[in-house]
C-alpha cells in the first residue's frame, strides 16, 4: 500500500454568473500517492486547470466557488487536513511550502519588476526561518539544480532578459524552494518549443526522483506525459471519464475519448488520409450523453494509412510542374538603430540567404525553433516585411519589384493564416464582416448580398454555423476562431496559403480537426501551402517536402519522410527526438527505470 | 543612460530654439505697438523715437531677432566699445565670463539674458519669473502631492472594493471632479471655505504665499493661504489619478504573476502593495507628469481668483500690456520646464519598471 498524499473526494467547483451556474469540475475523486506523478489530461474547458487551482484554493472568486467535496492533504508529521476547510490564513501556510505550483505561461507568470532571484528568495524567506544571505545561497543553489546557465547572473536578471524556457526553470526553482511534497504543474510546457519542452520534462522527472515528490501534471496532450506519469486521469467536461496507470491507458484505453486523444496526434512514422479525431470514437447525443463507437485505435487507423508507393506516384507528378514560387538568396535583416541620428549599428539577420522552390499543389513545411526565421520568411514572401536582398519570383514576377496594383493582385492570390486565433481577429467586427472585408477590398462578386451568401457557404465549409454570421469573435473557442481565420483566407479564392503556426495555439484534439480541414481544402480548391511550425511532427505530417531552419539559414531541405528517416544534421535529429510521441517502448523504459512491473 | 540624457539635452536645445523663433515672430507681427503702450497716454513723438531706438524697434525685424537670439543664447558675441550698440557687453545686463576677446567683439559665456520688462521699467524678466515661479512651483507641488497621495489611496481602495458602494461613489465623484471647470470650482471653494465657513476654517478667500504684515512693513509667510488653491487645483488630477490607478491596479491584479505571488503563500497585503501596485503605476506617472508640467506653466484661473502671485497670473498681465520680453521669457522658461520634466519622467519610468531601458 502506497502512502497517500493528496486525496480529491467528490470535488465540485462551480462558476456562477448572473443566474447561470457552470459546473467546471463536477464530482471528481482521485488520489495522488507519495513519489507518484499523475497526469491529468483533457481539452480546454475540461476542468483540469480548475481542479489544480481548487487544491491551491486559487479559484478566482467571484465567480468561482468550491461548492462540494474534500481535498485531503496528508502531511509529513501531523494529522491529515482538509484543504477546503481551512481559512484563508490557514491555506497560506501550505501554498508554496507544502504544495507548490508551476503555471502555463512562463512569459507572464513572473513579476516583471523584480529580479528572478528576488522572487525565489521571497518564497524562501516567507516559509523558512533563515537569513537573507543563506536564502540567497539557497536560491543560487536551486538555480544550479534546475540547470540554469550562470546562476549568479540569472539571480540578478529581470524576467524579460531571459528566454521562455529559462523562465520556466526559474518557476520550477521557485516551486522547489521549500521542498514541497506536492508539485502541481499546469501545462508547464505548452507555451514552449518542443525542444525546450523535452528538457523541462527531463528536469521535472529528475527532480521528482531526487525529492520523492508527488506531481500533478496537467496537459492537453497525452504524448507529453507518457514518459513522466505513473497514473493518468482523463477529464472531459468536468468529469473524470477514465483513470488508471499509464501503461493501461496507453495500451488499452477503455473510454472513447481517451482513444480519440491517443489517436489524434500526427504520427511520425506513417501517413494517414486524415487524422482521427475524438468524434471518430464517440458521439454525443442530444441529451449530452456520450455514445461509444466501439472501435479500437488500431482498427481505426489501420485503414487510414497511405502506402508509400501511392505517395511517391503523387509526388513524382507534383515535381514535374514548373515551380509556382522561387526564392533565391533571400535575406531579411532588421537594423538595430542607435547613435545620435539613429544610425544603424548592426543587423539582426532574421533570414540569411535562403533559397527554395515551391511547386503548385505542394505543401512545403518550414520547421525550426522560435527565432530561427521561419515566420519572417513567410512574412517576407507576402511583403509584410521588406526583403534586404534576393529574388522572390511568383509566377514569373518578382514580388519585391511589384507595383501597388500588382501587389494587390498578388495578395489576392496569396493568403496567410496566423498563429494566434485570439488576437488576429478584430474583436469589434462580426465574423461575417471580417470574412467579407477582403472580398470587398478585392472586389470579388458584385454586391454585398452575393458576398454574404458566399461567406455563409464558407462558414459551412469550415464546419461553422452560417447563422453565426453576426456574432463576435469572443463568442467562439480557439479552434472555431482558427476556422474563421481559414474562411477569411479562403474568401478571396487564393491559390497559395501560408500557414504560420496555424495550429500551435490549439489543443491536440482540435489541432487534428484543423489539420484535416486544411488538407481537405487543399484538394478541393487546388491550393499550395507553405506550412510553418515549430513542431516537427505536425510539419512532417502535413508536408511533401520540408525545410529545416536554424538561425536564419537552411539546415536541411528535402522530402519530409526522408528527412525524418535519415536526418543529416544533429539539429534535425534534436527536433525529431523532442517530439513527445508517447511510444509504448518509451513508457516501458520509463516504468522499468522506476522499478514498476507491467 | 548619461549619453541618453546628453542626447536629450541636445535635442531639447533644438526644440527651445524653435520655440524661441516661433514666439519671437508671432509676437512681433501682432498688431499693436509696445513703444506706445509704454508711453501710455503721454503722446510724445520724440519720446517715442527714443524708446524705439533704445529697444531697437527701429531696426529691421530680422536684426531684432538676431539680437534677441544673441541675448538668450548662453554663448554669444558682444560689442565691447560702442556703448550705444544693442549688444554692448554691459555688466549691468549680463552675468558673463569672457572666453575670447577681439578688437571690438568679445565671445562670452553667460546666463541667458531675457531682457527687462517694458511695463515694470528696468525690472529684469529673469527676476520676475523667478519670483513668481517660486509661488507657482510651491502651489503645483502642493496640489500634485495632494492629488497623488489621495488619488492612489482612493484608487487602491476602490479597486479592492470593486463594485461596492464606496467604489461607485468614488467613480461618480471623480467624474464630477474631472468635469468641473477650475474657474467654477475655485469660486465655489473660495466662497464656501473662505467666506461661509471662515469662522470655522480660519482661511482667507484669497491671498498669496507671502503677504505684507498688518503694518505693511515686512513680508511674512502665510502657509494657510496655500490650502484652498492647492485643493482646488488638485481636484481634477485627483479625479484622474483615482480612475487611472483603480483601473490599472485591477488589470494588474488579473495578471498571471499575481496568481504566482498568491501561490507562493504571500498574504494579500504583500501581494497588493509589493507585487501589484508598482506594476500599476506607469499610467499614473504619465498622467501626473503631464499635469505637473502644465501646472508649473501656471494655473491662470486659480491664481487669478485666489490672487496667488504666480507665473500664470504674471503671463496674463504681461499679455494684456504687450509686455513682450516677459511673455517671451515666460514661454521659453515653460518649454524648458516641460523638457526637464520629460527627462525626469523617463528616468522615473526606468526606476519603476526595469523592462524600460533607455538607449
Amino acid at each position: 500500500m502506497k502512502e497517500k498524499l493528496l486525496e480529491f473526494k467528490n470535488l465540485v467547483t462551480e462558476f456562477r454568473t448572473e443566474g447561470k451556474t457552470v459546473k467546471a469540475v463536477n464530482d471528481i475523486s482521485f488520489t495522488l500517492n507519495k513519489g507518484e506523478t499523475i497526469g491529468i489530461v483533457g481539452e480546454s474547458g475540461s476542468g483540469k486547470s480548475v481542479t489544480s487551482l481548487s487544491a491551491m484554493r486559487l479559484i478566482p472568486s467571484p465567480p468561482g466557488i468550491i461548492s462540494g467535496g474534500e481535498i485531503i492533504f496528508h502531511q509529513k508529521n501531523s494529522e491529515p487536513v482538509d484543504l477546503l476547510s481551512l481559512t484563508e490564513e490557514g491555506i497560506r501556510k501550505y501554498r508554496g511550502n507544502d504544495i507548490a505550483m508551476i503555471f502555463q505561461e512562463p512569459m507572464t507568470s513572473l513579476n516583471p519588476v523584480f529580479t528572478c532571484g528576488d522572487q525565489v528568495l521571497e518564497a524562501i524567506m516567507l516559509h523558512q526561518n533563515i537569513n537573507k544571505n543563506d536564502a540567497k545561497k539557497l536560491t543560487i543553489d536551486l538555480f544550479k539544480q534546475v540547470q540554469l546557465p550562470d546562476p549568479e547572473r540569472i539571480y540578478s536578471t529581470y524576467p524579460h532578459q531571459i528566454s521562455g524556457g529559462q523562465k520556466q526553470r526559474v518557476m520550477i526553482a521557485m516551486a522547489m524552494s521549500c521542498k514541497p511534497s506536492v508539485m502541481i504543474a499546469d501545462e508547464p510546457t505548452t507555451a514552449l518549443d518542443v525542444t525546450v519542452q523535452k528538457t523541462i520534462l527531463q528536469l521535472m522527472s529528475n527532480l521528482q526522483k531526487e525529492h520523492n515528490m508527488g506531481i500533478m501534471f496537467i496537459t492537453h496532450d497525452l504524448g507529453v506525459i507518457a514518459e513522466l506519469a505513473d497514473k493518468v486521469v482523463v477529464m472531459y467536461k468536468g468529469k473524470i471519464v477514465e483513470q488508471g496507470n499509464v501503461w493501461d491507458i496507453f495500451t488499452n484505453p477503455k473510454h472513447p475519448y481517451t482513444k480519440g486523444l491517443l489517436a489524434c496526434r500526427p504520427p511520425l512514422n506513417k501517413r494517414y488520409t486524415f487524422l482521427p479525431t475524438v468524434s471518430d470514437f464517440m458521439k454525443i447525443d442530444s441529451s449530452g450523453k456520450i455514445l461509444d463507437n466501439n472501435v479500437s485505435v488500431e482498427d481505426f487507423t489501420k485503414n487510414l494509412i497511405i502506402p508509400d508507393q501511392k505517395r511517391k506516384e503523387k509526388q513524382d507528378k507534383l515535381f514535374t510542374k514548373k515551380p509556382i514560387l522561387k526564392i533565391k538568396n533571400l535575406k531579411t535583416y532588421f537594423p538595430i538603430r542607435n547613435g545620435f541620428f539613429g544610425g544603424i549599428s548592426s543587423y539582426v539577420k532574421a533570414v540569411d540567404d535562403i533559397s527554395f522552390d515551391v511547386y503548385p499543389g505542394e505543401t512545403l513545411g518550414l520547421v525550426g525553433e522560435s527565432g530561427c526565421g521561419k515566420t519572417t520568411t513567410g512574412r517576407t514572401i507576402l511583403r509584410l516585411e521588406e526583403p534586404t536582398s534576393g529574388e522572390m519570383v511568383y509566377k514569373d514576377k518578382d514580388i519585391s519589384l511589384m507595383n501597388a496594383e500588382e501587389l494587390r493582385l498578388f495578395r489576392k492570390e496569396v493568403q496567410i493564416i496566423f498563429q494566434d486565433p485570439y488576437s488576429s481577429l478584430n474583436p469589434r467586427m462580426t465574423i461575417g464582416n471580417a470574412i467579407m472585408e477582403p472580398m470587398q477590398v478585392h472586389k470579388i462578386l458584385s454586391s454585398d448580398k452575393e458576398r454574404k451568401t458566399r461567406v455563409e457557404q464558407l462558414l459551412e465549409r469550415v464546419s461553422l454555423d452560417p447563422a453565426h454570421f453576426n456574432r463576435y469573435p469572443h463568442e467562439f473557442s480557439g479552434g472555431q476562431r482558427q476556422r474563421i481565420g481559414i474562411a477569411r483566407a479562403l474568401a478571396v479564392n487564393p491559390k497559395f496559403i501560408i500557414c504560420d503556426e496555424s495550429v500551435s495555439a490549439l489543443d491536440v484534439s482540435v489541432q487534428a480537426q484543423v489539420l484535416n480541414l486544411l488538407n481537405e481544402l487543399k484538394d478541393e480548391f487546388e491550393l499550395t501551402y507553405i506550412f510553418i511550425s515549430h513542431d516537427l511532427s505536425v510539419v512532417k505530417y502535413m508536408s511533401d517536402r520540408m525545410v529545416v531552419m536554424q538561425d536564419g539559414k537552411i539546415e536541411e531541405m528535402g522530402d519530409a519522410d526522408q528527412i525524418y528517416n535519415e536526418p543529416k544534421t544533429s539539429y534535425t535529429q534534436r527536433l525529431i527526438d523532442a517530439v513527445p510521441e508517447g511510444k509504448t517502448e518509451d513508457i516501458k523504459k520509463h516504468l522499468e527505470e522506476k522499478g514498476v512491473k507491467i | 543612460m548619461y549619453s541618453y540624457i546628453l542626447k536629450k539635452i541636445l535635442y531639447s536645445s533644438l526644440v527651445i530654439y524653435g520655440v524661441l523663433t516661433v514666439v519671437f515672430f508671432l509676437f512681433n507681427i501682432l498688431p499693436g505697438d509696445p513703444a506706445r503702450m509704454m508711453l501710455d497716454k503721454r503722446e510724445d513723438s520724440k519720446q517715442l523715437e527714443l524708446i524705439k531706438i533704445k529697444y531697437g524697434f527701429d531696426k529691421p525685424i530680422l536684426h531684432q531677432y538676431f539680437y534677441y537670439l544673441n541675448d538668450v543664447s548662453p554663448l554669444s558675441f558682444h560689442e565691447t566699445i560702442d556703448e550705444k550698440s544693442l549688444n554692448y557687453l554691459d555688466e549691468k545686463k549680463y552675468n558673463f565670463t569672457k572666453i575670447y576677446d577681439f578688437n571690438h567683439t568679445a565671445i562670452v559665456f553667460k546666463f541667458p539674458y531675457l531682457r527687462t520688462s517694458f511695463i515694470k521699467t528696468g525690472m529684469p524678466v529673469t527676476k520676475i519669473i523667478s519670483s513668481t515661479f517660486f509661488n507657482t512651483f510651491f502651489l503645483a507641488c502642493a496640489s500634485i502631492i495632494f492629488a497623488l497621495i489621495f488619488g492612489v489611496l482612493f484608487g487602491v481602495v476602490s479597486a479592492l472594493a470593486k463594485d461596492s458602494f464606496f467604489d461607485r461613489f468614488l467613480l461618480y465623484f471623480s467624474v464630477v471632479g474631472m468635469a468641473l471647470p477650475s474657474f467654477f470650482s475655485s469660486i465655489i471653494v473660495a466662497w464656501v471655505f473662505g467666506y461661509l465657513l471662515h469662522n470655522y476654517t480660519g482661511l482667507n478667500m484669497y491671498g498669496s504665499l507671502y503677504e505684507l504684515d498688518d503694518y505693511g512693513v515686512s513680508n511674512s509667510l502665510v502657509l494657510k493661504n496655500l490650502i484652498l488653491p492647492a485643493f482646488t487645483l488638485g481636484i481634477r488630477p485627483l479625479a484622474v489619478i483615482v480612475q487611472l490607478s483603480r483601473n490599472s491596479l485591477l488589470e494588474v491584479l488579473s495578471m498571471d504573476y499575481i496568481r504566482t505571488a498568491h501561490a507562493k503563500g504571500l498574504n494579500k497585503k504583500i501581494v497588493i502593495f509589493k507585487h501589484a501596485l508598482r506594476n500599476s503605476l506607469n499610467p499614473v506617472i504619465t498622467a501626473v507628469s503631464g499635469w505637473f508640467a502644465s501646472l508649473l506653466a501656471g494655473a491662470v484661473f486659480v491664481e487669478y481668483i485666489f490672487a496667488w502671485n504666480g507665473l500664470g497670473k504674471e503671463i496674463v498681465d504681461a499679455l494684456n500690456n504687450m509686455d513682450l520680453p516677459v511673455v517671451m521669457g515666460s514661454v521659453l522658461f515653460i518649454s524648458v520646464i516641460f523638457i526637464v520634466i520629460n527627462i525626469l519622467v523617463d528616468i522615473i519610468y526606468m526606476l519603476v519598471d526595469p523592462r524600460i531601458k533607455i538607449e
